[in-house]
């Protein structure tokens, strides 16, 4: 039974009372992260430094409180929503740009850093941070290594795994470990590799050593509009197959682009039927030449409209249309499913005929604005939840789409992650065997299942070389009925 | 020394299942270029991946193949070289996929293409006990569960046998260049942070050599930035990068692997004489006339942060910081729980020096 006063207790006294909060309307902000999830908290602990971290996880260990980690709550997979009377661990204060170091391209934060803070500050210093999710406004450092998450910039340059030399991990038994190191990989399982990715159930992230890169000397954006989303995501492939990996290689269909041209400004063809917004990068030879191929792509798919960035303001400007498309789509109507999944690129054609067949069987409005070089789809189910049985036919809808991406070849997340919107689905793309190692994985980190129980893998998924299970043994017994409302059971 | 030679992934969890019954020790083994890593010792048979060769699939549009992990290095180049792509691997013709995955190798070229891990997307193994496991997806993208695969990079066969991966390919690049000139590792130091889009940037004793990579124009425009810094610089159209890769050394003195932040390289390897080290990114091979030489090298490797074990010869991985053992112990628990994979090298029973 979990002893909540006493933990609260000693945690005041370890971080400060201002770093506690466990009024009930205080609680209610972190009951839920971007995604339709909503689930509640004993505590919420806003630590400083890695010591107070490690306070925090002995705390909730003596009193029996699981952990669940949290950056910015920009997640739309429920992995930072608490379930049960856990304590949250947020890293809001832990906000330190703490050295760049260029001479070996790495660079030490806190988690707490968002991502367009780290990417404005290298930036002024002629360096980037490649992973550029469309939250980076928000989104913190230690929730994209929590993620592993992508973002436009992430086809040439890699997800954000490629882009972390080592964490600084607080581990379920409250003690400090460095994993990875600011030289090349050394000997030995890659456990860095494993922790990006976990979605806070390895750990808690408290510093993390990311590789910077130098700003391109040349850049070219390119803007096609296409009369049928069939051409457009054919060029997709076609220009991969050509032999040029843009830096990237984004789709936006009708319905989002309307939307973003009302919100934004930005130029957009409105009446194309989907348009591609496609980045090359290098020295300047280089981009000439990765420009031509790209062109010839685009007019050999029958592009109806042609827009390449002359200047940095003209570049901006495309930008702003994708960037702004989650602000857009609020007017299309008052909630919105974002989905996430990903197939080769490939079947992008079959996929999106698909999706629209999906929506249009439920009577639902779907936008798509996604990462088409990387085959990660992101269809967008615009709907009013206060409407009677809409919610059911999101979700139904939803799950179709999941069946739709497994079916073509694919995987369930491209980088959202699994959390717990999506873990009983876990079971369509592995075997028992599977889940079991994967479950041995994490027990191997955390042997008493307190580290974000009930998170990425079902309930049933153990390890059987430990006695305890893997998911779920933090919290009370594994009934799927106290999971909250929308985590697809 | 008993041979296994499974040709299936059915037959290698049948070896592992009889292996971890009897207590029989297994090691696995590849090309063999790599075998001393971590220095194996106690054997009772090898399991040969040989017979492990096949293609799985291969969609170049999609810049994805599937392979079994016995393929060798030089088939796999040539399958991909008639559609214009490579694996950037980088390693020896006879040095096998699943070795150099489990080796934790990357190419010369990583400035340019990344550690050769981040290519893996998908991977088959077969556990110490037996039981065949897959992760990951035939996608270049993906967060759904644990990368188990990520724990196959670098383990030495100490967790269990590859089968069976998905490796993300890249376009062979229209042009490339070997740039040659006299020099040490601070002008390689120099070049590698000036030109950035730069493949490689190697010292030896005495001579530094570049590659380049990339469009026709951008090779042109990246050789000039070069010759500005390395005005006597001689330029070649060579296959393979670096001219004398370090594993075609002669001899067998014994070969450390440092590794170290790259600004540090230079402290740890200058006083050494026969090297080559990789600018830029913190990797440097060098020679240990003797385990004094050796024990030197590693101190000062220690000093710098770094690491630096054995790849050829006697000596081990070293005093590396083992990071998280308890977490290492029980992994290697879970996946080979009587302990028959490669006897002697387990990195779970590394003394830890924190
Ligand atoms: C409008 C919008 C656009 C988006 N676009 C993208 C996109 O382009 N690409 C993309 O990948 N994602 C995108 N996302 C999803 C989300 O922003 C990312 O998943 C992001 O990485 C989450 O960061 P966060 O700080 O908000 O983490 P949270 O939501 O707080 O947490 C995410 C997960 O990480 C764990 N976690 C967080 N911090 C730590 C830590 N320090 N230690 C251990 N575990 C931790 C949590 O437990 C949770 O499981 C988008 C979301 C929105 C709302
Ligand atoms: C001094 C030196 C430096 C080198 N540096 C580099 C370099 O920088 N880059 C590079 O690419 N190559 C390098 N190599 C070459 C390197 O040997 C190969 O990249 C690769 O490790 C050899 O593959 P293999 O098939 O010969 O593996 P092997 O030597 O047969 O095996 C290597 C290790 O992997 C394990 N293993 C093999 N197959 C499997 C499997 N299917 N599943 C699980 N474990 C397995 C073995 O048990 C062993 O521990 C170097 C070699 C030497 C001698």
């Amino acid at each position: 039974m979990a002893d909540v006063d006493a933990a609260r207790r000693e945690l005041e006294a370890a971080l400060g009372p201002d770093a506690v909060i466990a009024d009930p309307l205080g609680r209610r902000l972190y009951a839920r992260d971007a995604s339709m999830v909503e689930g509640g908290c004993a505590l919420v602990a806003l630590p400083t430094t890695a010591e107070q971290v490690q306070a925090c996880v002995r705390a909730a260990a003596t009193y029996g409180l699981p952990v669940v980690p949290r950056g910015s709550g920009t997640g739309l997979a429920g992995g930072a929503t608490p379930i049960g009377d856990s304590l949250v661990v947020a890293t809001a204060r832990m906000t330190r740009i703490v050295e760049v170091r260029p001479e070996d391209r790495l660079a030490w934060v806190e988690p707490g850093v968002p991502n367009l803070d780290l990417a404005n500050h290298l930036r002024t210093r002629g360096w980037t941070f490649a992973p550029d999710p469309s939250s980076q406004q928000t989104s913190s450092i230690g929730g994209n290594v929590n993620t592993n998450a992508g973002g436009p910039h992430c086809l040439a340059y890699g997800v954000t795994s490629a882009h972390v030399l080592a964490v600084d991990m607080v581990m379920a038994d409250g003690s400090l470990e460095r994993f990875g190191a600011e030289g090349p990989e050394a000997p030995g399982y890659d456990l860095r590799g494993v922790i990006v990715g976990s979605e806070g159930t390895l750990g808690v992230v408290t510093r993390v050593c990311v590789r910077i890169l130098p700003v391109p000397p040349a850049v070219r954006t390119m803007l096609f509009g296409f009369d049928s989303v069939d051409a457009c995501a054919a060029t997709v492939s076609a220009i991969i197959a050509g032999g040029v990996v843009p830096a990237a290689l984004e789709m936006m269909d009708r319905g989002i682009v309307r939307a973003v041209e009302n919100f934004a400004h930005a130029g957009y063809p409105v009446d194309a039927a989907a348009v591609l917004l496609v980045e090359v990068d290098g020295t300047e030879a280089g981009v000439t030449e990765q420009t031509r191929r790209v062109e010839e792509a685009a007019a050999d798919h029958g592009v109806s409209s042609v827009r390449i960035a002359a200047d940095e303001t003209e570049r901006a400007g495309l930008w702003k249309g994708r960037k702004s498309a989650f602000g857009a789509i609020a007017q299309i109507a008052p909630h919105y499913h974002l989905h996430d999944c990903v197939v080769p690129r490939t079947k992008l054609v079959e996929v999106m005929r698909g999706v629209y067949a999906i929506a249009e069987h439920h009577g639902l409005i779907v936008t798509n604005v996604f990462h088409a070089g990387d085959g990660n789809l992101h269809p967008l189910f615009s709907f009013d939840r206060s409407v009677p049985g809409t919610l059911e036919r999101v979700l139904r809808a939803s799950d179709e789409v999941v069946r739709l991406c497994v079916d073509a070849g694919g995987a369930l997340s491209g980088e959202h992650g699994i959390g717990l919107e999506k873990r009983d689905f876990m079971p369509l793309v592995f075997t028992d065997e599977d889940l079991e190692a994967q479950a041995c994985l994490r027990s191997s980190f955390d042997p008493d299942g307190r580290m974000n129980p009930r998170k990425v893998l079902p309930d049933g998924a153990r390890c059987g070389e430990f006695a305890v299970a893997a998911a779920g043994s933090g919290v009370a017994a594994a009934d799927a009925a106290d999971l909250p409302e929308g985590s697809w059971i | 020394m008993d041979l296994i030679h499974p040709r299936t992934a059915a037959d290698v969890a049948d070896a592992l299942r009889e292996a971890s019954t009897s207590g029989r020790r297994v090691l696995v083994v590849g090309g063999r270029r790599h075998i001393d890593k971590g220095n194996p010792s106690g054997v009772d048979a090898e399991l040969w991946t040989t017979q492990l060769d096949g293609v799985v699939a291969y969609e170049p549009a999609e810049m994805l193949t599937v392979v079994q992990a016995g393929m060798r290095c030089d088939a796999l180049g040539a399958m991909l070289a008639e559609h214009g792509q490579e694996w950037p691997a980088d390693a020896p013709p006879e040095a096998t996929v699943g070795g150099v995955i489990a080796s934790g190798s990357s190419s010369a070229r990583r400035m340019r293409v990344g550690p050769l891990r981040d290519t893996v997307v998908e991977m088959e193994f077969v556990t110490g006990d037996g039981r065949l496991v897959r992760s990951g997806a035939r996608t270049v993208k993906n967060v759904t569960g644990y990368d188990l695969h990520r724990l196959a990079a670098g383990s030495l066969g100490t967790l269990g046998v590859i089968t069976q991966v998905a490796l993300k390919v890249r376009p062979l690049p229209e042009r490339r260049l070997t740039l040659t000139a006299p020099g040490d590792l601070p002008l390689a130091t120099a070049i590698a942070s000036e030109v950035t889009l730069a493949a490689g940037v190697v010292a030896t004793t005495d001579a530094v050599e570049v590659r380049l990579e990339g469009w026709a124009g951008e090779v042109d425009e990246l050789a000039a930035a070069v010759t500005r810094l390395a005005p006597a610089s001689t330029p070649e159209d060579l296959p393979s990068f670096p001219r004398a890769p370090w594993w075609t050394w002669p001899g067998d003195a014994t070969i450390a692997e440092v590794a170290v932040a790259p600004s540090r390289l230079v402290g740890v390897v200058s006083a050494t004489t026969t090297y080559a080290a990789l600018a830029g990114v913190g990797l440097a091979w060098v020679v240990a006339a003797n385990e004094d030489e050796l024990g030197e090298l590693r101190r000062r490797a220690e000093r710098a942060g770094g690491i630096a074990p054995v790849v050829r010869g006697p000596g081990g991985l070293g005093s590396a910081d083992v990071r998280g053992a308890d977490v290492l112990r029980r992994l290697k628990r879970s996946f080979d729980p009587a302990h028959v994979l490669a006897p002697g090298r387990s990195l779970a029973d590394l003394p830890q020096t924190r």
